[in-house]
């Protein structure tokens, strides 16, 4: 689609540069390495969790409170207190919890970009309504309502768990598309499409959406850092999905069962350490794609 | 003026909505739900007896928590009672109200949530603007911004987490957990105050930590963004001091924005505590709900958040209404678009 409209509109200065887009982030160090490292995790957990028979999932499988040894795959970074594999734990953890990230990312950028894109085309009362939600969403401390809506729920599956969370991501977007729709509207271009007698909806999707695309993705990134980040505080708080493992919940069963306490590191630094390098790396990515579409930040060592 | 109570009256409306959504969801969310909101009752009971719980028993308990009358009685009753302060009984301790655990929470997360988020803002906002004022020129300087980044992006309870590790259980400097030694005397006393402020020291440290990161990198952008004004290098040929520039020009423009920011984020402020409260064990608000999810004590959660959710509307609205006295466009009318 965007490239349709770099082709019928060549007078529209950054869209040309899209082609070549791909080149320049392949160039951009930042986002080289950010993504190499978040990929490597994700592909290293669903590898993983090829060689994982239901078997090894059950509770005794293993000896309990074994340290990291080398003697097999499974033990890699021990066992916890019950006897289960703290590795096989993390194939399981890790594309849940990205599952949670995407879902809830998915569903809070296009919900958020549909409705800022109305509300800040057409104006009048439709944005009227729509600002005054998107306000009260925006000053609502959306932790708390998920925390009154898991506990509500009793008990929560991964997916429910997203849905929730996305429900909660689409004010940021919606508030910014709508302040980006309403410059954007007034410019030349879409004046011409205007008098062309292009149809509203077909001037939103060809004409406004591809412009927002890139910024669009960057939220989708910020959504999914956040969506992983409400999980494993819901978790941690007690509300995550029991019967499944998440990257929140492996923290929750390491600090329920006292690991620290008894000196059983490698349970409780398993999680935490695969979410501090998942936030660095996705952190990279964002100040990759951040030089990449504004010049002016670019570095001496970035660009 | 116009403009100005324009301004408060959307602001007003907006928290208006906000409290009534949130009461409306926490009355509603459990009813629509399946099944009966006191089971837990009901199989503790069993539990403790034995057998079943009898009819009469049901009713009379459906009856002290006002579930045998229609939804809309029930709904006005729950406002009537909520205005009041009655936030009706725990579950978990039954004659004890949830006014009675959140009166005894809330001053250590209101201690802990004020003293950080001003430490923070303020130490986050001057550094901050520091080191976007010398632009790269000061290496010492420009080593805090990695250091912000790392901060920043280090979601709360990790840190907690890491820090409990390194220093209360490794290096063993400050206490595990808790608000005060167990058996301790809770009276005015110095040993008491000192107790509390060694296991208050870690969770404020975490909380601190990670919001300055955040202050600091925002602040710095501000300032950046209005180095590069007109009015700036104006200033700069007229030839004022540089340090006149810098406080009464630019810093008190990047104010503005960085004050929003602090309303626009005060409940993500209150929901890091909550998650840090949880890890040290800290007896306020956001322990009072860990502890009664673990206990399906429903009253209770939502009590707690209810009171939050008002708690943060409240404190936005007083931002909000602040912010007029730092921003002379709204107060003059020209503004608040």
């Amino acid at each position: 689609m965007a490239a349709i409209t770099v082709t019928e509109q060549p007078q529209d200065g950054p869209l040309i540069e899209r082609r070549s887009i791909f080149s320049t982030l392949l160039g951009n160090r930042k986002f080289v390495w950010g993504a190499a490292v978040f990929l490597a995790i994700w592909l290293t957990a669903i590898i993983g969790s090829q060689f994982v028979e239901p078997a090894m999932r059950r509770t005794g499988a293993y000896p309990p409170k074994l340290s990291p040894s080398f003697d097999s795959p499974a033990l890699w970074v021990g066992t916890t207190t019950l006897g289960q594999s703290v590795a096989v734990q993390w194939t399981q953890a890790v594309p849940n919890s990205m599952l949670v990230g995407l879902i809830a990312a998915a569903i809070g950028t296009s919900v958020g970009a549909i409705i800022g894109l109305l509300g800040g085309y057409y104006g009048g009362r439709v944005d009227a309504v729509l600002r005054v939600i998107v306000d009260i969403f925006l000053s609502i401390p959306s932790l708390l309502f998920l925390i009154l809506i898991a506990s509500l729920l009793k008990g929560v599956s991964v997916v429910e768990m997203a849905l929730v969370i996305g429900a909660f991501a689409w004010a940021w977007p919606a508030r910014a598309v709508r302040s980006q729709t309403l410059s954007l509207k007034e410019r030349p271009f879409v004046r011409v499409a205007k008098l062309s007698g292009m149809g509203n909806l077909e001037i939103i999707l060809r004409e406004l959406l591809p412009h927002l695309l890139a910024w669009l993705g960057a939220n989708f990134l910020n959504a999914f850092i956040a969506a992983i980040l409400a999980e494993s505080a819901l978790s941690i708080i007690g509300l995550g999905p029991a019967r499944e493992m998440t990257l929140g919940m492996m923290i929750y069963w390491a600090l329920n069962f006292g690991a620290m306490i008894q000196n059983m590191w490698w349970w409780w630094i398993t999680p935490v350490i695969t979410l501090i390098v998942l936030f660095l790396s996705l952190f990279l990515v964002h100040l990759g794609l951040d030089e990449v579409g504004n010049p002016r930040l670019r570095t001496e060592q970035g660009g | 003026m116009g403009a100005f109570w324009k301004y408060l009256g959307n602001r007003i409306l907006i928290f208006i909505i906000t409290v009534f959504l949130a009461v409306t969801v926490v009355f509603l969310v459990p009813r629509w739900l399946p099944g009966d909101p006191l089971q837990s009752v009901y199989s503790k009971m069993a539990g403790v007896g034995g057998g079943a719980v009898s009819d009469e028993l049901i009713a009379e308990y459906r009856r002290r928590f006002g579930l045998d009358k229609s939804t809309f009685d029930q709904y006005i009753s729950f406002w009537r009672e909520l205005l009041r302060g009655n936030l009706g009984y725990s579950i978990a301790s039954f004659p004890t109200r949830v006014s009675t655990i959140l009166r005894q929470a809330v001053p250590w997360t209101i201690g802990l949530l004020t003293f950080t988020t001003l430490v923070s803002w303020l130490l986050g906002s001057l550094l901050g603007a520091m080191v976007g004022w010398s632009d790269g020129k000061s290496k010492k300087l420009n080593a805090l911004v990695p250091i912000a980044l790392v901060l920043y992006t280090t979601p709360y309870y990790i840190l907690a987490i890491l820090l409990v590790f390194l220093l209360a259980y490794r290096w063993a400097i400050f206490p595990l957990s808790g608000a005060y030694t167990l058996g301790a005397d809770k009276e005015w006393s110095w040993s008491f105050a000192m107790d509390v402020l060694e296991h208050a020291a870690l969770p404020a440290l975490s909380i601190i930590l990670v919001s300055l990161g955040w202050w600091f990198l925002s602040m710095r952008s501000l300032i950046i963004s209005e180095k590069g004004q007109d009015y700036i290098l104006w200033a700069e040929a007229r030839g004022l001091p540089k340090r006149r520039i810098f406080w009464s020009y630019a810093f008190r423009n990047a104010l503005l924005p960085q004050t929003t920011g602090l309303a626009l984020s005060f409940g993500h402020i209150v929901g890091g505590a909550l998650i840090t409260e949880v890890i040290f064990a800290y007896p306020g608000l956001g322990y009072v709900i860990y502890n009664s999810i673990q206990q399906l004590d429903f009253p209770v959660i939502q009590g707690t958040v209810l009171l939050l959710i008002v708690s943060v509307s409240v404190a936005n609205l007083l931002i909000d209404m602040l912010y007029p006295i730092i921003d002379p466009r709204i107060r003059i009318g020209d503004g608040g678009n």
